[in-house]
């Protein structure tokens, strides 16, 4: 793997943009993917896809993809995954058509209603059919939502696990931690749709920016290589006087995080610190140690840091990471897994060629490993099997593998060529603190107030 | 002397240590027996940077107020200021029991756990949690629902809170003399209760007490405080502008902006000079006071500026009836009340301490406001008057070491 490395050396248009596409598919997934959109997302189209007419008409999205025309009319699909999975087959080719012309896919979805347990999975297969790279952005229902609908994300979530790249799991009970306890319930569901807007957003544009030092899909897929584990992500952005901390802060406070608490037994950890030009290498330093000390000191550490002027005083920070499964969410996932190859799996059965991608590394992309299109380009010429459900398990590793190779040449030789020319942008500490020279800086909105008004505001004195 | 029990309050500031030995009286007044201060050293932007040298400062004021006021002190008010002290506003509910609905002393207490029930950073710890309102069942504006009937109690309150580790400092710093700590307070909330009265609380007001190395504010509005905060910005930079700027010693640039300095432009003769006497007496340099005040002005003005926009983020700005009140070390600047008044659009004076008598010269120079605020602080908290703004701190977190 190494080796290759160093023997790509691809035209550097190719790492400027990868085609992304963000699918959200069910109703929660549209109220994320509005989210996102209305957030502002330059750099991925998206495509919004439900059964219910409704909620599609109402979603800002520009590329809507109706379900079932015939199986549902219309209408949503009364949380039966089922019905969801029918109607996703049914509209088949026009997922697939919302899908060509892309490398990256990100599927998200609320588990535990109908058409988001039951298409999600289902779509994302296409997608990888399609030869995309597959990553999986899921919200878990709340407990007060029932037991069945629980069960129901599970087996969604077993089958998504398969599929997927990797998934990114939110457990909607915990953003309860963000929700001050008084707040309306519409709030709960608002975090939650914020909090996957701003993954999404993040892991785009973690990719997409040309970065400093660069992090790239093969990072992003080093740091979630745990598989059914449990994903550990961040997002913190501060524009105040202490904005690496404050980023940091928040970041950590992600429900997701634990506090920072999780980081500690992670082996791999992603962090991308972006900035406006004003960003100091004395800033994203204090803010590295400070993240040093929630991670052991085995922890490989994949650091990336991009310019962006779009950013202005705001500092953003990104932190990914996995580990690996507790023995519930083991057995939780593990469980859904056979579940669904029991009662969930038959439709599937029936239905369609089975959509069991496995398979393909194995057959497919392993022995054309060396060749540089490998997957992105080539649709998938192997239609599945039956026999390939038989061993999930073991398939899971390799299409992991296969892109890993990939994608390194979009990052070294990127940033190796980025790094000269951007350099000088970081600031570093200015000589004229005077008697502040060794305390620590008083920095209010990105501006260093030890240093004399009248210097920054170039004022002439004498 | 049971009644007349002895209070001393300790800022350890920046530029000066001030100490402040008062007296309750029964009828709620306070009476400055003496004040002790020394300058500074080891402290920067309000806090502790150089422990020894600090501690050795600590001792000489406290030595000093002991003479001046003849008592003997045992155990003090700190003040803690600096920048990582934060703050913001919270609501805590709590539910009665089904078979209940008398609140009683045991739901406050709920209610002021549960409102403290949000994520701080780790390494924070609670200053104070400042009752605003209860709610009775959706009844506004309750001062004390003891004894009230309802279901549903619910309190705002407002919370300050800042790194464990560095208030600790000071506390260390105090002990290692060894001093009692009583409590910490944070030094703008010490100030505001000498400097504002209670109708000036009710009517809105916003205290902002600018000192060596930082600038504590307190907003009130409707008789509670609904903002605080801490910028580490004061007197020791416009003093080091004036030192880089007019390329003169610091000490030189200290007593220039003292004798000499205003933040008013426009007020001096075109060419104006001050003359800069050397320690013999001889002339030296010659600055010019344009010059001198432009760089004081651009400053300040940064300053008040920066405090407006923080405080602009709620609306309680446009509701101070009484106005802004400046008080600290920085209030003696030139001027100061007339730009604070232009840039926040809104009446300003200068404050001291208020409503305590003794020793006049302590209690009317705004430099002391902050120390002689913690006596007033510890008054409030020794006769334990249920009164609105205090209840006990966490001190014992503190104390604990």
């Amino acid at each position: 793997m190494i080796q290759l490395h160093k023997n790509y050396s691809l035209p550097d248009a190719l790492a400027d943009t990868v085609p992304v596409k963000v699918v959200s598919v069910g109703g929660a997934g549209l109220n994320a993917l509005d989210r996102i959109v209305l957030d502002g997302l330059e750099k991925a189209s998206v495509v919004a896809i439900n059964t219910d007419v409704q909620s599609l008409t109402s979603s800002v999205a520009a590329h809507k993809v109706q379900l079932g025309r015939t199986r549902t009319r219309g209408l949503g699909t009364g949380g039966d995954p089922e019905l969801g999975y029918e109607a996703a087959v049914e509209s088949a080719d026009e997922i697939r058509e919302a899908l060509t012309d892309t490398r990256m896919v990100f599927v998200c979805a609320g588990l535990g209603g109908g058409t988001g347990s039951g298409a999600a999975p289902y779509v994302a297969h296409l997608a990888r059919e399609a030869g995309a790279l597959v990553i999986a952005f899921v919200t878990l229902p709340f407990t007060f939502e029932g037991k069945r609908r629980a069960t129901q994300a599970r087996e969604a979530l077993g089958r998504l696990n398969e599929i997927a790249h990797s998934v990114i799991c939110f457990e909607n009970d915990r953003m309860g931690d963000l929700v001050a306890p008084q707040a309306g319930i519409h709030h709960a569901f608002a975090m939650a749709d914020t909090t996957i807007s701003q993954s999404v957003r993040s892991v785009v544009n973690l990719i997409q920016r040309p970065g400093l030092i660069r992090i790239g899909f093969d990072d992003l897929l080093a740091a979630l290589r745990v598989r059914n584990g449990r994903c550990l992500f961040g997002f913190g952005e501060s524009d105040s006087d202490n904005r690496g901390h404050d980023a940091l802060t928040q970041a950590l406070k992600n429900p997701l995080m634990d506090r920072g608490r999780m980081l500690a037994d992670a082996t791999n950890v992603l962090v991308q610190v972006s900035g406006g030009a004003g960003m100091t290498l004395s800033e994203v330093e204090v803010l590295m140690q400070e993240l040093g000390r929630h991670v052991n000191e085995q922890t490989q550490i994949l650091f990336g840091a991009v310019v962006d002027g779009k950013l202005g005083d705001r500092l953003a920070v990104t932190i990914i990471s996995s580990l690996a499964a507790d023995e519930d969410l083991i057995s939780e996932s593990r469980d859904g897994a056979t579940l669904s190859n029991v009662f969930a799996q038959p439709p599937v059965r029936e239905q369609h060629p089975p959509p069991q991608i496995h398979i393909e590394p194995e057959a497919a992309m392993e022995p054309v490993a060396h060749e540089e299109s490998i997957s992105f380009e080539q649709p998938v010429a192997v239609q599945a099997t039956p026999a390939a459900e038989s061993m999930p398990g073991e398939s899971e590793p390799l299409p992991v593998a296969p892109h890993k190779k990939a994608v390194p040449h979009t990052d070294e030789k990127a940033a190796a060529k980025s790094v000269p020319a951007k350099q000088e942008i970081l600031q570093f500490e200015p000589v004229t603190r005077g008697r502040f020279e060794k305390s620590e800086p008083t920095i209010v909105e990105g501006e260093d107030l030890d240093v004399p008004t009248y210097l920054r505001k170039n004022i002439k004195v004498k | 002397m049971a009644s007349n029990k002895l209070m001393v309050g300790l800022e350890i500031g920046t530029s000066k240590i001030c100490v402040v030995v008062g007296e309750g009286r029964p009828d709620g007044t306070i009476k400055i027996l003496g004040v002790g201060q020394a300058p500074s050293r080891g402290v920067r932007k309000g806090e502790i940077v150089d422990f020894e040298t600090a501690m050795k400062c600590v001792h000489e004021a406290v030595v000093d107020a002991e003479q001046k006021s003849d008592v003997m002190i045992r155990s003090v008010y700190v003040a803690v200021a600096g920048s990582h002290l934060q703050s913001f506003n919270n609501r805590g509910c709590v539910m009665l029991p089904e078979d209940r609905d008398e609140i009683d002393e045991r739901d406050v207490e709920d209610v002021k756990i549960n409102a403290r029930e949000v994520s701080i950073p780790a390494q924070n710890a609670f200053l104070h949690s400042i009752i605003q309102h209860y709610h009775v069942e959706g009844q506004d504006g309750v001062l004390n629902p003891i004894g009230m009937l309802g279901q549903k109690v619910e309190a705002d309150f407002h919370i300050i809170h800042g790194v464990r580790t560095r208030i600790q400092n000071s506390i260390r710093c105090v002990k290692e003399l060894p001093l009692d700590v009583e409590d910490v307070v944070f030094g703008g909330l010490a100030s505001a209760q000498v400097v504002l009265t209670q109708h000036q609380k009710d009517l809105g007001a916003l205290v902002i007490d600018i000192g060596g190395g930082t600038t504590d504010y307190v907003l009130y509005s409707d008789g509670v405080v609904k903002q605080s905060g801490c910028l580490a910005l004061g007197g020791d930079h416009i003093t080091n502008d004036i030192s880089m700027g007019l390329r003169i010693p610091m000490a030189r640039a200290e007593k220039l902006k003292i004798e000499e300095g205003s933040c008013i432009l426009g007020n001096s003769l075109p060419g104006e000079m001050i003359l800069l006497k050397d320690e013999s007496g001889f002339a030296g340099k010659e600055i010019e006071r344009e010059m001198l005040n432009t760089i004081i002005h651009l400053r300040v003005r940064e300053g008040l500026e920066l405090l407006k926009r923080g405080l602009e983020e709620e609306p309680y700005l446009t509701y101070l009836g009484a106005g802004i009140f400046i008080t600290g070390g920085c209030s003696l600047l030139n001027g100061i009340d007339h730009l604070a008044e232009e840039i926040f659009e809104i009446p300003a004076h200068l404050a001291h301490a208020q409503t305590t008598w003794g020793v006049t010269s302590a209690v009317e120079d705004p430099q002391f406001s902050t120390a002689i605020g913690l006596v007033r602080f510890a008054q409030v908290m020794q006769t334990d008057r249920p009164r609105r703004g205090f209840r006990e701190t966490i001190g014992k977190l503190f104390r604990m070491r």
